[in-house]
């Protein structure tokens, strides 16, 4: 077998992730060096350097974007995780009905976050609005629900559709865990406070940070449903980074700048990654060296 | 022997035709093509397609409709435009998306179809278009290089276009004796006594939700209050004393309005007057099809038209659609056709009768038009005083909008003094005109 043999085995497969995977990646990089319009191909654009990320970088419309979005996906991947997480312990056992009423949470994930964003812009609606009749029919009065607290009211949407997914995840690292370390830790007299602090959840902390992760990048990316609920506003405190790309790619046709947003983000995100991945390795060795203490204690 | 049967059939078939072709019909040529149309999701478009029917019966010739929410139609434009073979062989473009497609050079000038004998119909009758919505929607080069002129040329017809007029509440302003709205002055007096006189309703439902919403509210204002967004050497003015009158019009408008009214947009204001909580509606006439129908409208009857309230000058908005052929068709003689019979005397009062906007002023004044639906005059008046230059339409018109859009909606959300926030505009508008190159010459 010839030493190259492996590799051009691979070679199929290294071709596909280059063309599907790192080409458009590279096309966005290479285009946010530009001054491009739709108008133009790629080729036929002005090469400006770095001209497109200085200029955002002092854009103040572009900073309070990228605060928002900061600011949202902290709130909803807080939330999420919390409830997420606190529910996926509260269900997970062998109840009858347990298993409709799992299948019941995780519905809002299916729905179209177009469908999701319409749902709760009727809900939000200052008069004829389901959230509002409530209030008033108990005698409170109606909450500026996309007006003065904009914000809150898509985050309160995007909890309500991705706890969930959450949920499904942790609720399946729990039911991973092996028996036998709660079972030790309950004959050791631990309550299921204790347990679920000192055991479970330190051995799920793989799980949930690869969880948590997946929904963090998520939370940079939402458009849609920001989009059919505040359009962005009022003013900017909604606008959200994704949300701003599009608009600067299509309303304002500046396919250059919106790259160097995407490029921006990409950056932000990489740094996350980097940083949650470092996290994770630090956790796995404390969940391997918890579950060898453990197996010793069997 | 089928096979050859069938073969010999055609060539007879074909051998008549050409017998005939001295005297071909003008859409003989292009009987049996199928278009492919990009149309929105719109009142006027839903009453396009019950039309297309007829036009294939009449033609022999089909048409594809992709029909999509109209800020998801401009993306796939963006796209579809760019392209060296386009998949659409006509569009419909939102009007601000002209002054793009024209300078991007994605339009065809109609020109030479109108000089071509084989395609234009002699009894098209072009100054019935509405001129109005001609120059706004269709021109581009003349004037400003966005509107008629000299120097202009035809990209496009107007096709679902609009105009701006008062609807009012007939059995509100009978009950307490209110006089309809002439001018600016009553239209805000009367806004916010509305709600003294019944109390939970508001006065005028408008848009004023962040971004266009809270910029086509405004700027529905600064054309009638003597304002414009930019001068004639393209420095902003509007700053100015009309712009401030104009966005205290828009801000009285809001806090007098129904509740919440501050992130309404052009859904909810529509939905606030059709559900009777609000006693006047100053927008759009695409509208009026929806008011009057009784399975969308609590108010069916009892919705009185007026014009557009004069401030120091009539000036009702011009906007909606227009039709176009893109540079890259596959078929773009008979999408000429297709645009000429929607657009001719015949297609604009079908389109009407079905519940679309007419562009021509002959279906505003058509009788059986106006049994159906006795708005149309009202709406054709109006339409003598419709401003093409309300707004400027220029390609870097996108981002000068929003930047108006969400400083207003931080006027009506967070009380910011509107001065400072139109000089805040003006300053950030200059900056984008300076990098667009509209000072070269100065």
């Amino acid at each position: 077998m010839n030493r190259m043999t492996p590799y051009l085995f691979m070679a199929p497969a290294a071709v596909i992730i280059v063309i599907t995977l790192l080409y458009p990646l590279g096309y966005m990089v290479y285009g946010s060096f530009r001054d491009w319009d739709p108008s133009q191909t790629i080729g036929e654009t002005e090469w400006v350097g770095l001209r497109n990320y200085i200029v955002l970088y002092g854009d103040p419309a572009f900073r309070e974007s990228m605060w928002v979005t900061l600011k949202f996906a902290f709130w909803v991947v807080t939330v999420e995780m919390i409830l997420g997480v606190g529910l996926a312990l509260l269900l997970d056992r062998n109840l009858r009905g347990m298993s409709l009423l799992r299948t019941l949470f995780i519905l809002p994930m299916m729905i179209a976050p177009v469908v999701v964003g319409l749902m709760w812009r009727y809900m939000y609606h200052p008069t004829v609005g389901t959230i509002n009749r409530w209030l008033k029919e108990f005698g409170f009065s109606g909450v500026d629900w996309l007006g003065q607290h904009a914000l809150l009211s898509v985050i309160i949407a995007d909890v309500w559709q991705w706890t969930p997914f959450i949920f499904i995840l942790s609720l399946a690292a729990l039911q991973s865990l092996p028996s036998s370390a709660i079972e030790a830790a309950r004959m050791d007299g631990a309550t299921n406070w204790q347990a679920i602090w000192h055991i479970k959840l330190p051995l799920m902390m793989p799980v949930l940070i690869v969880t948590c992760l997946l929904r963090l990048i998520d939370a940079f990316k939402v458009l849609e449903v920001i989009l059919v609920l505040t359009e962005g506003g009022p003013g900017l405190s909604t606008e959200i980074l994704a949300l701003r790309i599009s608009r600067t790619a299509t309303e304002f046709r500046e396919l250059g700048t919106a790259a160097a947003m995407s490029g921006y983000l990409m950056l932000l995100l990489m740094t996350l990654t980097a940083a949650m991945f470092i996290y994770t390795k630090l956790v796995e060795r404390r969940a391997q060296r918890l579950a060898r203490m453990v197996a010793e204690a069997e | 022997m089928r096979q050859s049967l069938k073969t010999l059939a055609a060539a007879t078939g074909l051998a008549i035709a050409s017998l005939g072709s001295a005297h071909a019909g003008p859409y003989d040529e292009f009987a049996g093509t199928t278009l492919v149309v990009n149309f929105p999701a719109h009142p006027h478009y839903n009453a396009v397609m019950q039309v297309l029917p007829e036009f294939t019966k009449e033609t022999g010739i089909e048409v594809e409709v992709d029909q999509l929410p109209y800020l998801k139609m401009r993306e796939r434009q963006t796209l579809e435009l760019g392209q060296e073979d386009g998949d659409y062989d006509l569009i419909a473009y939102v009007v601000f998306s002209k002054a793009d497609y024209v300078y991007a050079d994605q339009l065809e000038n109609l020109a030479r179809y109108f000089m071509n004998p084989k395609l234009a119909d002699p009894s098209y009758d072009s100054d019935d278009l509405i001129d109005g919505y001609v120059y706004n929607i269709g021109f581009a080069g003349g004037k400003k290089g966005y509107l008629e002129g000299k120097t202009g040329s035809l990209f496009g017809i107007p096709f679902g276009s609009e105009t701006s007029v008062l609807g009012y509440r007939k059995d509100i302003f009978d009950k307490h004796g209110l006089k309809v709205p002439e001018t600016y002055d009553e239209l805000l007096e009367t806004a916010c006594k509305i709600p003294e006189l019944e109390p939970g309703m508001g006065g005028l439902s408008s848009r004023a939700a962040s971004g266009h919403h809270a910029s086509h509210a405004f700027l529905l204002h600064l054309a009638p209050l003597g304002g414009r967004v930019f001068d004639d050497a393209w420095k902003p003015r509007i700053n100015d004393e009309a712009g401030v009158a104009a966005a205290n019009a828009l801000k009285t408008i809001v806090d007098c309005g129904p509740e919440g009214a501050a992130s309404y947009g052009f859904g909810e204001a529509l939905g606030s007057f059709l559900n009777g909580d609000t006693a006047m509606f100053l927008d759009t006439t695409v509208v009026a099809g929806q008011i009057d129908d009784p399975s969308k409208s609590q108010v069916v009857g009892k919705v009185g038209w007026a014009m557009h309230p004069m401030g120091v000058r009539r000036g009702s908005q011009t906007g909606g659609f227009g039709i176009g052929i893109p540079k890259n068709a596959l078929n773009k003689e008979a999408a000429f056709l297709l645009m000429q019979w929607l657009t001719s005397k015949k297609g604009d009062k079908l389109v009407a009768m079905a519940g679309g906007n007419p562009s021509r002023f002959s279906t505003h004044a058509d009788e059986d038009v106006n049994a159906k639906f006795p708005h149309m005059a009202t709406f054709g008046e109006a339409l003598k005083h419709a401003d093409p230059d309300w707004r400027p339409i220029i390609p870097v018109w996108g981002k000068i909008n929003a930047d108006i859009g969400t400083t207003l909606s931080k006027v009506l959300t967070e009380d910011l003094d509107i001065q400072e926030a139109l000089d805040g505009v003006a300053e950030r508008a200059e900056a984008i005109m300076d990098e667009a190159g509209y000072y070269t010459w100065q």
